[in-house]
């Protein structure tokens, strides 16, 4: 047995933790590697992905969860995980440019709750603005799984050039580490660590979640791109879970090299840390460059003019260990290969009991009156409900890249400044899916999102995930988990989306009163629009525009298809021949319909019995049935013939079920008992429905 | 019997404090301060008119208040009534 000292213990403790080494998961998610990509230039082996979007430049994403911090700070919590995510994209060397937040709460009726959302938001609200990044693109669900566990994911896309790309690791031996920010005792707060350095008084004086400081960021971020500009940058790091001991062993550990640090050089807050404080710190707004020795001094005076406290903390060796010194006494000295690649646990899995939901049956003759009070409960509801209270908050055009606003699309649509090309970035899942089926509601979720990116024009090339779950080492989550990879690497596979990273966040669980979250994996995909100007959005734009349901009414997910239906929409829309186009998501077809009117203020009349569908269904059925793979779309009427042709090349079914008007009148025309019946609904009552539910809630 | 509450929320002592921190090396220390003051925290003062029958009370009421509104969140802030005044 080795014997380890207090810091090695303390290096070894983080670093082995399931935070940083997904030692539960890892086994599981190696079957994302499987799936290639010419356009995938860094995949999961590093911090975040890296995707070729053509002309020279760069995406780099990824999605990470703060669940934990957010659930008993949401404010500080939801902030410094933005603070956390900006600084994986920033640390591939490109300009963060894009966040998105999808939220899981639990009902609004519990004032815990409201309390909860109120502050998630406006933590992002704090960092996200202050930081200069646009929020958007996000999205958000509601479930009682979730009173106790709120989740906050966090996610990020950086654009940059294809030569500024730098890998988090060390480069030569001799290069210099700089470590910039300043270190104090706010991250430290472990249970073992708690008992044994710091006195129980001085731990009431402590936050158990962190404080971040955005405009501090917004300055790391600054001096962080014009340090690599300089090109003596050989790779760099940032600061999160695991500190400096993270920073250094796995910047060491992925090139097979060593480093040696000396601890009484690193800028600190507060005085008096002890080495085992400094290796495990967690200190908002640091970053650790590995810089050429002939560099030193062009980023010294980067770093000087940005005002910002950083040291020459040591150096790149060859001897493959982490050597870490203080006031010239060795204090620790590990392979940087036991810290960085930690033993992994295979979990044992086991199915639970088919899970259901009940529902109702239907009689044809009430359909008219089911109709009517369902798509008004369905627009209030939570999940569906217009997310204009979260947004408007949010500042969601700072950076001048925001195509579509998000009144009139729900997908992040930003243009690469420098080029024709936009992004369509979206984040999407659906908890009560992967409750009932976690390969179905994952891959489904896959597809979902995929048809997001699509309904813009977007080709999906590429999905970061980050993966909400109970303890694994339940048998049953652990197999919630193990299911749900399955039907993402599955969905990933076919719809040519590489996973190019992402998180894994388990215990999100109640010890108390036992409830364990429903299985929530999260997708993000990038989509790419090779001509900014082709974007569509999903608001009706003319009256007398053809309204083309696309895709079959069809319960089972088929990814083949849904493949298809994806690249034929992408087509569409190159081809110019769609004014409005919008995915079939929660809801349904009639939510759907009902949201393209509402953000138009442009009326409608639909023919419910003419909806595509493979069975037979009724009225209620057809119209609020949440198959995948379908999108309404509406055209001029000219350019309807050739839509309808091209959709019988590519053999997936599509049929005109109605017209914009100006009526002010939404309108359903049904079969209902043999008799023709028109079900209207007056515009703006669905529009004030629409939008007063968070309002109402949260004020 | 009306009372003055006078309450303070800041963050907790060992927790950071971004917008003191900045005023402190952005003002104070560049105004030629340096020597003389060390450190800054900001936070956030509010003053209550309260209805009670005496002191204790009011400040029970503005405690239990805050508290129960998440004016101010144990975890990470440090909650003080600073002064108690009858009108």
């Amino acid at each position: 047995m080795n014997n380890f000292n207090e810091v090695e213990e303390g290096m070894i403790s983080v670093m082995h933790s399931e935070h940083c080494s997904y030692k539960s998961s890892r086994p599981i998610l190696k079957a994302f590697s499987q799936i290639k990509s010419k356009r995938v230039l860094i995949g999961l082996e590093q911090d975040a992905g890296v995707v070729d979007i053509g002309d020279g430049y760069v995406v780099v994403f990824k999605i990470e969860s703060h669940n934990h911090p957010s659930s008993i700070e949401p404010f500080h919590g939801a902030a410094t995980g933005i603070g956390g995510i900006i600084r994986d994209i920033l640390c591939m060397g490109v300009r963060p440019i894009l966040l998105l937040d999808p939220l899981r709460f639990g009902s609004l009726e519990k004032p815990h709750n409201r309390w909860l959302m109120k502050e998630v938001v406006g933590g992002i609200v704090n960092y996200g603005n202050c930081s200069g990044i646009p929020t958007l693109g996000g999205d958000i669900e509601f479930d009682e799984s979730f009173d106790t566990n709120c989740l906050v994911n966090v996610a990020c896309v950086g654009v940059g050039k294809v030569e500024n790309i730098k890998p988090s690791q060390v480069k030569d031996v001799g290069d210099l580490l700089i470590l910039v920010g300043t270190t104090g005792r706010d991250g430290i707060h472990g249970v073992t660590f708690a008992s044994r350095v710091i006195t129980e008084e001085s731990e009431a004086d402590r936050p158990a979640v962190q404080i971040g400081d955005p405009f501090a960021k917004k300055v790391l971020i600054e001096a962080t791109l014009e340090a690599i500009e300089t090109g003596f940058v050989n790779g760099l790091k940032d600061l999160g879970g695991g500190g400096l001991t993270c920073a250094t062993s796995e910047m060491a550990g992925a090139a097979e090299k060593g480093v040696e640090i000396h601890l009484e050089k690193v800028p600190l807050r507060e005085e008096n840390l002890s080495p085992y404080e400094i290796m495990i710190s967690e200190s908002q707004e640091r970053m650790l460059f590995c810089v050429a020795p002939s560099g030193k001094e062009a980023i010294s005076k980067i770093l000087d003019k940005y005002n910002l406290s950083y040291a020459c903390i040591g150096h790149v060796t060859d001897t493959g260990r982490v050597l870490v010194f203080n006031n010239g006494t060795k204090v620790a000295d590990l392979p940087a290969k036991l810290l960085s690649d930690p033993p992994v646990i295979h979990r044992t899995s086991s199915k639970p009991k088919i899970r259901e939901i009940s529902t109702s049956n239907v009689y044809a003759a009430d359909l008219p009156i089911l109709i009517e009070k369902k798509l008004y409960s369905l627009l209030e509801s939570g999940n569906i409900a217009s997310r204009r209270w979260i947004y408007t908050h949010y500042d969601h055009e700072v950076g001048v890249r925001t195509i579509l606003k998000p009144n009139v699309c729900d997908v992040a649509v930003l243009r690469i400044l420098g080029t024709k090309k936009a992004i369509a970035v979206k984040s999407f899942g659906n908890s009560v899916q992967t409750y009932l089926s976690p390969y179905d509601g994952a891959a489904g979720a896959v597809a979902e999102a995929c048809r997001y990116v699509a309904s813009v024009g977007a080709k999906p090339v590429a999905m970061s995930n980050c993966c909400n779950y109970g303890s694994p080492e339940n048998p049953e989550v652990f197999w919630e988990f193990s299911e749900s990879v399955r039907g993402m690497v599955d969905a990933c596979k076919v719809l040519d989306t590489p996973c190019t990273g992402g998180n894994v966040s388990f215990y999100n669980e109640d010890e108390e009163n036992g409830i364990i979250i429903k299985p929530s994996p999260v997708v993000v995909i990038l989509g790419v629009l090779e001509d900014q100007t082709k974007a569509v959005s999903m608001n009706f734009k003319n009256p007398d525009d053809s309204i083309i349901a696309i895709g079959n009414t069809v319960t089972r997910l088929d990814l083949q298809r849904e493949k298809k239906t994806i690249d034929m929409i992408v087509e569409l829309i190159d081809k110019r021949l769609l004014t409005a186009s919008i995915p079939c998501s929660r809801g349904g077809l009639g939510v759907s319909v009902a949201k393209m009117c509402i953000s138009g203020d442009v009326s409608a009349l639909i023919r419910i019995p003419l909806i595509p569908s493979y069975d037979h269904m009724n009225e209620y059925e057809l119209l609020f049935d949440e198959s995948h793979s379908r999108f309404m779309v509406s055209a001029s009427e000219d350019n309807t013939a050739e839509i309808i042709k091209f959709t019988k090349q590519k053999e997936i079914p599509a049929r005109i079920i109605g017209k914009t008007n100006n009526s002010q009148e939404l309108a359903f025309v049904g079969n209902f008992s043999n008799t023709l019946d028109t079900i209207r609904f007056h515009l703006p009552d669905l529009k004030e429905k629409w939008e007063k539910t968070f309002p109402s809630m949260l004020g | 019997m009306k009372f003055l509450v006078e309450t303070i929320i800041e963050n907790l002592p060992l927790a950071r404090n971004p917008e003191g921190e900045t005023i402190l090396r952005e003002l104070v220390h560049r105004g030629g301060y340096k020597d003389l003051v060390s450190d800054v925290r900001s936070g956030k003062y509010l003053r209550f008119t309260v209805e009670a029958d005496h002191s204790n009370e009011a400040k029970e009421i503005i405690f239990d208040l805050c508290n129960k509104l998440r004016i101010f969140n144990p975890i990470v802030h440090k909650f003080t009534i600073s002064k108690v005044e009858k009108l």
